[in-house]
């Protein structure tokens, strides 16, 4: 795997994301532009500095799978974390566990990150080359890790098991 | 008061003992870790509460997305940084509080 640099039809890519996030944020006025062209200059430099991983575009029909149980989970792991602070004896047991991570570098482990932190009572607290250090709320709970790399591979259609 | 705004303020109503409840467990919780959690997952509901809440009240398209951008960029900026306090916390070794 060779290392990707500068690329102009990725660049283009993310000017073009930035501009229309910007311009549906703000609703096109002229004068936010004063604000979001240098802003967006700032993210395009930042995003290049970082290492450029191999692109992995997202499947539709796999997002149109996942944004109905993302949702799902978002609202168990809200309620969850807030019947423990409301509760007068504060229900915590955590500890912090290995996760041995098979999805490949880049998007998808960003992707899965991201929403292990928003699942009930799980936080991706480090991770080490393939191994992702889970903060639990509840040792005795199921995290259901598994499952959720299951179906970011499926977001991706990438594979699981080859660490490259 | 019509229908979508009775709608509108029952889940206004409903995000309020989320956000109460981030807050609650940022004071009670025992260490940085469980703190984060309360952080992240109580007030990502509380505001999509809310964000559901305006969208149905929205009169054009465009500020249904944009509502829908601000909660997806919230949840976003909120689980990142979140995981990078954690990982400095694991670098510099906070161990977790144990029951």
């Amino acid at each position: 795997m060779s290392v990707v640099t500068f690329r102009w039809s990725r660049f283009i890519l993310r000017l073009g994301g930035c501009l229309f996030l910007w311009w549906v944020l703000t609703g096109g006025r002229a004068s936010s532009w004063l604000i979001g062209l240098p802003t967006i200059a700032l993210a395009l430099w930042v995003m290049n500095r970082f290492p450029q991983a191999p692109f992995w575009p997202i499947s539709v029909a796999g997002l149109l799978r996942f944004i109905p149980y993302f949702l799902l989970q978002s609202v168990r792991g809200g309620v969850d974390v807030a019947r423990r602070a409301y509760s007068p004896t504060l229900p915590l047991d955590p500890e912090i566990i290995e996760f041995p991570l098979t999805l490949p570098a880049g998007r998808p482990q960003m992707f899965f990150l991201n929403s292990v932190s928003l699942l009930p009572g799980t936080l991706s607290a480090d991770l080490n080359g393939t191994t992702l250090k889970v903060h639990v709320l509840d040792r005795k709970v199921d995290p259901q890790l598994g499952q959720l790399e299951n179906r970011v591979a499926q977001l991706f259609k990438c594979p699981l098991g080859s660490e490259k | 008061m019509g229908i979508i705004d009775l709608i509108s303020a029952s889940l206004l109503l409903c995000s309020l003992p989320f956000f109460l409840a981030g807050t609650l467990g940022l004071l009670r919780f025992p260490d940085l870790y469980c703190r984060l959690h309360a952080l992240t997952k109580a007030d990502n509901l509380g505001l999509g509460l809310v964000v559901l809440a305006l969208m149905i009240q929205a009169d054009s398209f465009q500020v249904v997305i944009r509502l829908l951008l601000t909660w997806l960029l919230v949840l976003v900026a909120g689980a990142t940084v979140a995981h990078l306090i954690a990982h400095q916390a694991q670098q510099d070794g906070h161990q977790p509080w144990r029951r």
